[in-house]
Formats: structure tokens, C-alpha cells, sequence
């Protein structure tokens, strides 16, 4: 049984067999969707997915599979769909934005809803606009910015630094296990009581629940990563002689890269909601207790702008956010493929 | 054919010119209307995209008589699987027709199954063995006595009456292909499509699968179209091969293996008249990944 | 002997804590660190079967329904936005800009347009906790295999049967991702509702023990919302891991593969 694989035949001679070597290989990508041929019995994993991972399952989102090696079924399909994505599908988009707009405006205006409780969207557009001269609510924004800033800072340092130091003991991650997962469904909003008795309404009630939220987010994520650490590259770098600090940082901290920014990710829109919800409640400077004051004031279209602004800011911070991620990354995954 | 050395003598089922929409173009083995059971007639598929039209299949005419084993073999891209898809209704072509027992193809039609390459994508992970070959038999509304029976039967004929209750992915590939083909089996189809069924597996298992495919057909009396792109595989298995041109895809050859019924591995596999027609298959394919275009040729003729 | 170490790693760390606590109660003077009898006492105390029956079940029984509300609404119209190209272009955008709203600021919204009764908290707790699961159904329909679609397609599994043996569970890895963001959501919004805009509740309790300076209470009330959130998350584990018995099973294969 000798030359099974007759696609291994001669090589290519002629412009024309490199033409049709490329255009072989475009009609292979359109037979199956994308992605070149896979390992057999691979399956596309539910949650191969760049944009949406499940922080529970974090071995499965595309970037960690590129980092950790393994071939991204869904990679290359969705980089062809990305570039079909067309203006008109965008477009479709917009229409539906504009639509949601659209409903909102008629039901106060056909009596639906009152129209004190609800005002059209175009008022509270109109007043989000003029609040945009305001430096009142600049400053809300200021504050609240900042706020979730100090906080993801202190998170994702701390859960970095002790992730690293946990992940890498065996005893440590067993002695610390079950106190971890007692701690991390815990809600932040729990200890909302004790920031205030502690703190006031300073900042650092605030501080307090912000860190407390996204510190589990990232400590669980990093705490994945070094699991996550390939055993046959950890013997060859003892094998080599890195000590355990260059270990870490040639071997672990690549490994645990994407993990720790997915994480990242995760935590800052937590510590959005965390910082929003400490100005809402405890009265924390900043667009939540703006919104707090709104309400109880009466001024109720002010109140729906300012819904409008925290939801920008939200998708604002996501979209950074997954720049971020997505740069790093890039840098991580092709410095990565020079390597091997 | 110029090319072909005379000692090979393969019997061409039909390598003749045929006027089609296309031009001039080799067709395949036709039969008179009415027996085929299915009958491919001026196939062509051109994929859109941003970049223009690929024109991946440009004119494809064959029948499968019933009962027969036929091997579709081309270089690799050249619109196999397209091909396949189109067969089986699951690709709208661009132009020309599929019929099955007649019937104008456009979507799968009931009697016919497909098994496809990715073994590991093309069961259901979350269902066991048994519910999976059980599956297209219950959402057909089979009732269950008969449905055990049936389920029963197709995994004892590919050998897996001993792991019902496992998960897929806790077989190997070739006991999942073997679930995949146990599916297609209690599916009872009249005609059964396998597309590289068997690419991904390692060549020892690859070897029991022919044969398992061999005694499977000869038991049910199956029409089976087995694509592949592996020129031994085709030669062994088919009763007839017909070998494709590179991207666009036209019929390059179709030619009848004229190897006994009862063909052995070893066997048949070293016999004269084996490596004759692997030869001449072989000679094919290498013209076709050269770019020989049977249309281009005949026109300079 | 093995299984002595797991239960000492499991016990150990929580034991030494605990004793910490203990010790360092008994000897500080401050106002914030209750002792140990003070806590066993205000437990005993507070938590009451009577009030368990006025604050803390009508919470759960809020936040129960919120929950299943929003898992059934995610699921539906999950698959129904996902199963159509257009629509799901349609509506993406604006499904986003509604998950990135921090939920709690829905609350004085639908204080003002439903008031503040029981069903203002449970749709306060559908909205915020809804496109988690929502978004991830779409996802999960939309990333569907193709080689299975097509498998199913040739098998003639059509219409119910294909919601039923394909889609619904080829999506439920992905929806199993979002109930678990949800679930912690749901949560914060059901504190945050009762701490905003209520008399009565778990959030309004403790924020009432805050306010009277009722230290050990207050102290009391935050560990039982912290159970809660570890009940619900320990039931989600064992729900999860029987629904998803094949996906990690695939997993841990294709990892050790």
C-alpha cells in the first residue's frame, strides 16, 4: 500500500499550479464554511467563541484555544464573515436601534404609558445633549470613571499576584479551594451595609464593592490559567534550568495571558455595575447617585438620560475593553507562533 | 484517451464527448431514462463571493444504475464535496439537476443518507450510541418495537453491539465512523452517499472499514456513491470509478473495475489486474493536478 | 487516609480563619468586630422562624421567579432571534446597549412605572438578568456545527424535532454560561431592589440593622445573603454538570487527546 496520499504529488511547477493550488483552497474554505481542514473527530466547541466566553468554562473562548495551541475551528470562518459583514448588515442594526428608539417615543406619546413616568425618547435625547454642555454631569462621569479605574486596578493586581503565587503551589490551590468557591458567589452588594458604616459615602464604599466583585472574576480566571500550563513545556524549561521566577515568566504568564484577559474583561463590566450601583444606593459621588437624585427630584426625563449615559459608558468600556484583549492578544499569539 | 499506455486496458464505461451546455465535455456511464436510480445531469455550481464567482463545478453528467458501488475520485479540491452536497439537496446548484427514483432532487430527499467525513461532528455528542443510530428512526415516527429491532440489526452488521450505552466521543474515530455508517444503515436508504468517510482514521481500521462498507452493501443491496480522494481505496472498493477533473470540476474518466465480487485485502490488493487499474487511476489523477482539462483537449484535437 | 487529606485541605483554611476571628473579637475593642457570643446571639435572635417567613422566602420566592422568568424568556427568544439572520442583525445592537446598562439603575426607572410591589422587583430582576442568557442563546444557535446541521438535515430532522435534538442542546453549553452569569445578577438585583424601594425583604433588613447601628444583626444578615448566593451557585453546579454531562465529558477528552 504505498503512495496512499496522491495529494502529496509533485510539486507545484508553473504559476498556473499555484493558481489552482490557491483557488483549490478557496473552494475547500467555501465547501466547509471556513477553517482549514481540522483534526478529525475536533468538534467546533458550543463556546469556541471570541466574543462571549463563559467565565465559568474559560479553556473554550478562541483566544485561549490559539494559546494554548490547539487549532481555532471557528478562527478563520469567522474572520471571512467578519469581512462579509457589509454595510447593509450594519445598516440592519441601526434600523433596529432607531426602532427600539421609535416605540419608545409612541408609547407616552399614544397614551400607553404616562407621559410624566416615561418621557418620549426624543426629550430625553435631547436632554442627554444638553447634558453633554453640562459640567456638572461631566464631573458625574468624572467621578464614576474613576471610581471603577482605582477599583479594576487594585482587583486585577491583587488577583494577579496571588493567583500566580496560589496557582503555582499545588498545596496552596488545594488548601485555599474551598474557601475560594465559598467566597466568590457571595454578592458584593452584601457588604453594602458595612462600606457605609465604614466608609461613608466616600469613594471608598464604593472601592470596597467594586474590588470585592472583580477581584474573584480575575483571581479565578488566572487561577485557570497556570492550571492550564502545558506539563511536557514546564518539564522542558526544568529540564533547561529556568528557575522558578523565569518559569513564570517565560512558561506560565504566556499561558495564563489570555485567561487573565478574559478575566479583565469580565471584571470591568462587574466593576461598572458595582460602581453604578454603590453611588445608587450608598449616594457615592458620581452618574448613579445623579440618577438617585433625579428620581426622588422629580425629574424624571434628566433620570432617563441618565439611564441612556450609564448604558453608553457600559458599551464604551466593553468596547475598549475588548480592544485591549484583542491587541494583546495578537502581539501574545503571533510572538507565540514565532517561537514554534 | 492519447495518454493511456496500452497494457492497462481498463474498460471505460463511457469517456465519450456529449454536447452539454457547457461545450463539448467528457460525460460519464448515462442510462436510458427511467433506470437510474440516480442520474446527475449538467451539474454546476459557481459559489458567489465578494471576490466574483469561483466556479467550482462546471458540468458534471453520470447515472448510479441501482445497486451499484461507485467511487467518485479527483485530486483533492476539486469540488468533491460540492458535489456531494448538491447530490444530496443540501446545496442548491447553479445549474442543472439531481434526480433520485425520478424525482427532481431540492432538498434531502427520505430515502437517501449521507455519512460524512467529520465522524466527531456528525453525531450527537449528548445522545449515547444507541439513541443516536435511534434518532432520524424515532422523529420518523417508527414505533419502538420495530425501532429496537432495526437499531439492534445496524449495530450488530458494523460490529458495535457491545458499547450501546457509550458517548461517542469515548469511542475511537473509526467506532464513531462505524456508529455514523450504523445510523445510515437502520436509516434504511435506497441510496447511501459517503463523503471521505474514512480520510481521518488510521490505515489498519481504515482497511476493516472498506471492508465493513464492502459486506454492507453486498448484504443490503445498497447504491452507495463513496467519494474519496485515495486512489486505492476507490479502486478496491468501487465497481466502477470515475475520476474528476481538477477545479472546475468536470468528468475527467469513468471507468469499471473489472475485480471479482470477493475482494480480500491482501488479495486482491496484490493482484495484477489491481495495480493494472491503480495504475492507470493514478496516471489520472496526476494529469488532473497538472491541470489537463479534458474539454481544453479534446478542443485542440 | 487520602481521603482525610482532601477533608483537611477542604477544612483548614475556613478553621483557621474562623479561629482568627475568634481570637482577635475576643481582644479588640472595636465597635465593628463582634465576638463570637455576640454573632451566635444575634443569629438566634434575629433569624427567626417569623422572620424568615416576613423577609427572607418572599426575597427567594422573588428571586426564584425572576430567575425561571428570565431563563424561559432567554431560551425562547434566543432561539427564535437566532434562528433568523435578519432578525438577529436586527436586534444585536440594541440587545447589547440593553446588557451594557449597570441593571441596577432599572430600578428607580420601574419604581416610577410599576411602583414598588412585587412585580416591580421580579421585572427589574428579568430585565437585568434576561441578556446574559439571551445573548448567549443567540450565540449558541448561531455557532451550531455545520457538518451536524447538515447531518441533520439529510435525516430529515426538521422543525420541533430539530429544536428538540439538535439546536437546544448543541446551544445549551453556551445558555448553561449565560444562567450562570444571570444567576449572580438576579441576586444583586433583588438586595439592591429591597435596599432601594421596599419595607420589607433580606436587603432592607440588613440595611435597617446598618442604619440602628445593630452591628452583630447587621454582620448576621450579610453572612446569610452570602449563603444564598453560595445555595444557589452550589444547586447551579449540580444542575449544570448533569445537564452538561457529555460536554465536559467531550472536553476532558479532547484535552487529554
Amino acid at each position: 500500500m504505498t503512495e496512499r496520499d496522491p495529494s502529496k504529488g509533485p510539486a507545484p511547477r508553473d504559476d498556473g499550479a499555484v493558481d489552482r493550488q490557491r483557488q483549490s483552497r478557496d473552494l475547500h474554505r467555501l465547501e466547509h464554511g471556513g477553517g482549514d481542514s481540522f483534526p478529525a473527530g475536533y468538534r467546533v466547541a458550543g463556546l469556541d467563541e471570541s466574543t462571549r466566553p463563559d467565565p465559568g468554562a474559560p479553556a473554550v473562548s478562541t483566544a485561549q484555544r490559539g494559546a494554548t495551541g490547539r487549532k481555532t475551528s471557528t478562527g478563520q470562518s469567522q474572520a471571512v464573515r467578519q469581512r462579509r459583514r457589509t454595510w447593509a448588515n450594519r445598516l440592519l442594526g441601526l434600523v433596529g436601534i432607531l426602532l427600539f428608539l421609535g416605540i419608545w417615543e409612541l408609547l407616552p406619546l399614544l397614551g400607553i404609558v404616562d407621559a410624566r413616568y416615561m418621557p418620549p425618547a426624543s426629550a430625553a435625547i435631547a436632554d442627554l445633549i444638553v447634558k453633554f454642555g453640562d459640567s456638572v454631569f461631566w464631573i458625574a462621569v468624572w467621578d464614576t470613571l474613576r471610581a471603577w479605574a482605582i477599583g479594576m486596578v487594585i482587583a486585577v493586581v491583587s488577583a494577579t499576584v496571588l493567583g500566580f503565587i496560589i496557582g503555582s503551589s499545588n498545596f496552596l490551590r488545594k488548601f485555599t479551594n474551598s474557601t475560594i468557591e465559598f467566597m466568590r458567589p457571595v454578592p458584593s452588594v452584601a457588604l453594602i451595609p458595612l462600606a457605609v458604616l465604614i466608609f461613608g459615602v466616600g469613594i471608598e464604599s464604593a472601592l470596597l464593592l467594586i474590588v470585592y466583585a472583580s477581584f474573584w472574576q480575575v483571581l479565578i480566571q488566572v487561577l485557570y490559567g497556570v492550571a492550564d500550563v502545558d506539563a511536557v513545556a514546564m518539564d522542558t524549561a526544568k529540564s533547561y534550568g529556568l528557575g522558578p521566577m523565569n518559569r513564570i515568566r517565560y512558561v506560565i504568564f504566556p499561558t495564563a495571558l489570555p485567561y487573565l484577559m478574559t478575566g479583565v474583561r469580565l471584571a470591568a463590566a462587574v466593576a461598572l455595575i458595582l460602581a453604578i450601583t454603590a453611588q445608587l444606593i450608598i449616594g457615592t459621588p458620581g452618574l448613579g447617585a445623579e440618577i438617585a437624585r433625579a428620581q426622588s427630584g422629580g425629574a424624571y426625563t434628566s433620570m432617563y438620560s441618565l439611564v441612556l449615559a450609564t448604558g453608553m459608558m457600559g458599551v464604551l468600556i466593553n468596547l475598549v475593553t475588548r480592544a485591549v484583549e484583542r491587541s494583546v492578544l495578537s502581539w501574545h499569539t503571533s510572538v507565540r507562533s514565532e517561537v514554534k | 484517451m492519447t495518454t493511456q499506455p496500452a497494457e492497462h486496458n481498463p474498460v471505460i464505461n463511457q469517456g465519450s464527448m456529449a454536447d452539454t451546455p457547457d461545450g463539448q465535455l467528457p460525460v460519464g456511464l448515462t442510462l436510458p431514462d427511467g433506470e437510474a436510480l440516480l442520474s446527475v445531469r449538467n451539474l454546476k455550481k459557481v459559489y458567489q463571493t465578494d471576490g466574483g464567482g469561483i466556479e467550482a463545478v462546471r458540468n458534471l453528467t453520470f447515472d448510479l444504475p441501482k445497486g451499484e458501488l461507485t467511487c467518485l475520485v479527483g485530486p483533492s479540491g476539486s469540488g468533491k464535496t460540492t458535489l456531494l452536497k448538491a447530490i444530496s439537496g443540501l446545496l442548491e446548484p447553479t445549474a442543472g439537476e439531481v434526480k433520485l427514483g425520478g424525482k427532481l432532487v431540492t432538498s434531502p430527499p427520505k430515502n437517501m443518507a449521507v455519512v460524512f467525513q467529520e465522524y466527531g461532528r456528525s453525531l450527537y455528542p449528548w445522545m449515547r450510541v444507541r439513541e443516536n443510530v435511534e434518532l432520524p428512526l424515532k422523529v420518523q415516527g417508527m414505533d419502538k418495537a420495530q425501532r429496537d429491532k432495526v437499531v439492534d440489526d445496524a449495530l450488530e452488521a458494523v460490529g458495535l453491539d457491545h458499547v450501546p450505552r457509550s458517548y461517542p466521543w469515548q469511542l475511537s474515530g473509526g467506532m464513531q465512523q462505524r456508529v455514523a455508517i450504523a445510523r445510515a444503515v437502520a436509516y434504511q436508504p435506497e441510496v447511501l452517499l459517503m463523503d471521505e468517510p474514512f480520510a481521518a482514521v488510521d490505515a489498519q481500521t481504515r482497511a476493516d472499514l472498506e471492508d465493513l462498507v464492502r459486506r454492507v452493501w453486498r448484504q443490503l443491496g445498497v447504491t452507495i456513491l463513496f467519494v474519496t480522494h485515495d486512489i486505492d481505496e476507490s479502486v478496491y472498493l468501487g465497481s466502477r470509478v470515475v475520476i474528476l477533473s481538477s477545479s472546475p470540476t468536470v468528468i475527467q474518466q469513468d471507468i469499471k473495475i473489472d475485480l471479482p465480487d470477493e475482494r480480500d485485502q491482501l488479495e486482491t490488493r496484490s493482484s495484477q489486474r489491481f495495480s493494472e487499474l491503480r495504475h492507470h487511476v493514478y496516471e489520472q489523477i496526476q494529469l488532473a493536478k497538472e491541470g489537463f482539462r479534458p474539454d481544453a483537449a479534446k478542443a485542440q484535437a | 487516609m487520602r481521603f482525610l487529606k482532601d477533608f483537611f485541605h477542604i477544612i483548614a483554611l475556613p478553621a483557621l480563619l474562623i479561629v482568627a476571628w475568634i481570637v482577635w473579637s475576643s481582644q479588640s475593642t472595636s465597635f465593628f468586630v463582634p465576638t463570637l457570643e455576640q454573632m451566635s446571639n444575634a443569629f438566634s435572635s434575629t433569624w427567626t422562624w417569623n422572620r424568615m417567613q416576613s423577609d427572607v422566602f418572599p426575597s427567594v420566592a422573588r428571586l426564584i421567579a425572576g430567575l425561571v422568568l428570565s431563563i424561559v424568556i432567554g431560551i425562547v427568544v434566543g432561539l427564535l432571534v437566532g434562528s433568523f439572520r435578519w432578525l438577529r442583525q436586527l436586534m444585536e445592537p440594541t440587545m447589547e446597549f440593553f446588557r451594557a446598562i449597570p441593571p441596577t439603575v432599572l430600578i428607580p426607572v420601574f419604581m416610577l412605572l410599576i411602583g414598588i410591589g412585587d412585580d416591580m422587583k421580579i421585572a427589574v430582576i428579568v430585565l437585568g438578568a434576561v441578556w446574559p442568557i439571551l445573548l448567549n442563546t443567540i450565540e449558541g444557535v448561531r455557532s451550531m456545527d455545520e457538518v451536524l446541521s447538515d447531518t441533520s438535515h439529510t435525516y430529515r430532522i426538521d422543525g420541533i424535532a430539530r429544536i428538540r435534538y439538535l439546536i437546544l442542546p448543541s446551544a445549551m453549553p453556551q445558555i448553561m454560561a449565560g444562567i450562570r452569569q444571570s444567576l449572580s445578577i438576579a441576586l444583586i438585583l433583588m438586595v439592591i431592589s429591597e435596599m432601594f424601594a421596599s419595607s420589607a425583604g433580606l436587603g432592607y433588613t440588613i440595611i435597617q440593622f446598618q442604619r440602628s447601628f445593630a452591628i452583630p444583626e447587621m454582620w448576621s444578615g450579610i453572612v446569610v445573603l452570602g449563603l444564598i448566593g453560595v445555595i444557589m451557585s452550589f444547586i447551579f453546579q449540580i444542575v449544570e454538570r448533569s445537564v452538561l454531562k457529555w460536554y465536559h465529558g467531550q472536553r476532558e477528552m479532547e484535552n487529554a487527546g
